[in-house]
């Protein structure tokens, strides 16, 4: 049984039921707001919200960020099966967890994010699913770094047959050369800057824009496809119908 | 730059194409092989990749020519502004910067709109309050509270004396304009209810829900004397035109309708935008000549009776429409991003909405394009309001903070 694969939620620890009220007003705006692209995830994906690039890049998108700081894949498993998805017809669903997970070994992991997209894919048939990549962690290259490739590598193959489904990769330029993590991209080494988050985001951003762009892209496309004459009308044509 | 599965695929076939047509054989079946790719290439892929290559410098040189060229009209109108005394009220149109940004809500503002004589605005808010303010001052007045959730929308009554407001609390609350106090509070939606307004006498007023029903409510009981269904989903506004004959309506099932006020009956069904439909207002008086002007060519001078009506979508454009046909006479194409707040110039020239890509546009509606362009706000622009007489816009945003322009 891989545990990071079942929903489960948090255990309230500290006491003050923050994870539960949270997941409830994620619901409750799930409910209300219509968003077209929903955001699911840890700290990472939390702490994007409070970045100007939210308001810049994806709040113009009607984003909504269903984001737990300390979030594992089985929270983000349990989350997503009660509540966080009903009532929406989101056109994109972005996800970002895993590296919480210390408990779980690589492909555990990757089984608890497949088995995410699974659930997306069977309450959301027709969003688009973006599965980030983990985040490399630590100023220099660890056993846990090593995990999380594994892992990036494991889901990519796992998540093939899903359809609409695929991994962005967010770690490039991430690592620099001589294997270390820039304080300036990553300031604890495992939560991202504000350079970082561009750095690690603008592929998203990218693609989210292509994604929900996708019919007005097909009307440009078929104006372009047009000869290139049709811009400019020959003249010698004109000169056949002035009579 | 990163690919969808879908253009990579096109991408891959269309590069497949390339080396086909120019004989690289070998490149071709190796290719094909790793990028797992059988069989012949679909003809609709030739010449594909040359094409696109092409294109972008095509319509970069193309961009630039436009640059120039708005460039250009930009300086000419902007010098030929009127001034402040040549202004005439047929042809004001709002110009930045804003003469006021007044903040007070803590959450986004829903609604604004003008009281029809004192020299009061008013908005409302998703946080469940009603604030008054004087637009010619920029004085902050009073709030109204009574709602428990947000506020959706509000309106007046012809004298003024009445304003009403609805909210997802499910409530329609009626306030006494002169005492400010809630002097009704009416119930019977079983969802949401995201628009309300009066009819003309001031004697009845409708509400819209997300429960996909229009009520007709009588103001002096406070009772619901008429239900109008057909919509398949959330309705999101509902506006009567002048003499009170016909109601419009507009929904996330994508149609607007109208409906025969006496008789409840669905006179229309006006369907042609691709997303949820936010808004519309009627366009009557002189924005009829208007229209008609649009649809003239050369040598056809055509006289549509209307009525006629103009729907704003999330599908980012604007359609007017010929309610007496059922046609979608033409389309205005320009904003980025949800169509959320729509209004005819009292002078029947142009058309002015609110968009969630943060911009007031102001639309010529003869010539049937966008005349000015103005960066509102510095989130989603929710709503708009004009002053019948008054040289005066007001705005309203997700940022929280209302606007007032003035017009030259």
């Amino acid at each position: 049984m891989n545990s990071a694969a079942v929903p489960t939620p948090i255990e309230d620890v500290q006491g003050d039921g923050r994870w539960l009220s949270m997941h409830n007003r994620f619901v409750s705006q799930a409910r209300e707001m219509e968003p077209d692209v929903v955001f699911v995830g840890d700290s990472l994906v939390a702490n994007l919200q409070s970045t100007d690039l939210w308001e810049k890049w994806f709040a113009p998108m009607h984003s909504l960020n269903f984001g737990i700081g300390g979030d594992q894949t089985q929270h983000v498993l349990w989350r997503l099966k009660n509540g966080e998805l009903e009532c929406i017809k989101p056109k994109a669903v972005v996800v970002l967890v895993g590296t919480n997970n210390h408990g779980h070994s690589a492909s555990e992991v990757a089984g608890g994010i497949t088995e995410i997209c699974l659930t997306i894919r069977e309450k959301q048939p027709k969003a688009y699913i973006t599965v980030l990549t983990l985040l490399p962690r630590g100023e220099k290259p660890n056993p846990l770094r090593e995990k999380n490739s594994q892992v990036n590598a494991l889901i990519k193959e796992a998540i093939k047959n899903i359809e609409l489904c695929q991994v962005v990769n967010i770690n490039r330029d991430l690592v620099l050369g001589d294997g270390s993590i820039d304080h300036r991209d990553m300031y604890d080494y495992l939560h991202l800057t504000w350079q970082g988050y561009r750095r690690a985001f603008e592929p998203v951003y990218e693609l989210l824009t292509q994604l929900l762009q996708e019919n007005e892209e097909t009307l440009l496309n078929d104006v372009t496809l047009e000869s290139p004459a049709s811009d400019n009308p020959p003249s010698e044509g004109a000169g056949q119908c002035a009579e | 730059m990163v690919l969808s599965q879908r253009q990579r695929e096109e991408l891959n076939k269309a590069i497949a194409d390339y080396l086909c047509s120019n004989g690289y054989m070998d490149a071709l079946e190796a290719f094909k092989a790793e990028a797992d790719m059988p069989g012949e290439i679909e003809r609709k892929y030739a010449g594909l990749l040359e094409k696109k290559w092409t294109s972008v410098i095509r319509l970069q040189k193309k961009v630039m020519e436009l640059e120039v060229k708005l460039n250009e009209a930009e300086r000419e109108y902007i010098a030929g502004a009127p001034t402040r005394d040549k202004r005439s009220p047929s042809e004001w149109i709002p110009r930045p910067p804003e003469k006021y940004c007044l903040s007070g809500h803590r959450a986004p503002v829903t609604r604004v709109i003008f009281h029809p004589l004192y020299s009061v605005m008013v908005s409302a808010s998703e946080d469940g309050t009603i604030k008054l303010w004087d637009y010619e001052t920029g004085d902050y007045e009073k709030t109204l509270k009574g709602h428990t959730d947000s506020i959706q929308d509000i309106a007046f009554d012809h004298s003024g004396k009445f304003l009403v407001s609805c909210s997802a609390d499910m409530s329609i609350k009626l306030w006494d304009f002169t005492t400010y106090e809630c002097v009704k509070t009416m119930h019977g939606h079983d969802h949401n209810v995201s628009s309300v307004t009066f009819m003309p006498s001031g004697d009845y007023l409708l509400s819209s829900s997300r429960d996909k029903s229009i009520k007709m409510w009588e103001v002096a009981t406070g009772y619901c004397v008429k239900t109008f269904t057909g919509h398949r989903e959330w309705v999101r506004m509902v506006r009567v035109c002048s003499d009170g004959s016909l109601i419009a309506s507009c929904s996330n099932d994508q149609t607007v309708r109208v409906w025969l006020t006496a008789t409840k009956e669905c006179k229309a069904e006006l369907r042609e935008h691709d997303h949820v439909v936010e808004c519309i207002a009627w366009c009557e008086g002189n924005a009829c000549t208007a229209v008609n002007e649009a649809m003239a060519t050369d040598n056809r001078k055509p006289s549509y009776q209307g009525p006629f009506l103009i729907s704003g979508s999330r599908d980012k454009t604007i359609k007017v429409w010929d309610v007496g046909v059922g046609l979608c006479l033409f389309t205005l194409v320009g904003h980025d991003n949800w169509v959320r707040g729509l209004i005819v110039h009292p002078g029947g020239k142009y058309i002015l909405s609110a968009s969630d890509d943060k911009t007031v546009r102001i639309w010529d509606i003869k010539n049937k394009r966008c005349q000015k362009t103005l960066d509102a706000h510095s989130h989603f622009c929710t709503s708009l309001d004009m002053h019948r007489s008054a040289p005066y816009v007001i705005t309203g945003s997700v940022d929280q903070t209302i606007k007032v322009w003035e017009c030259r």
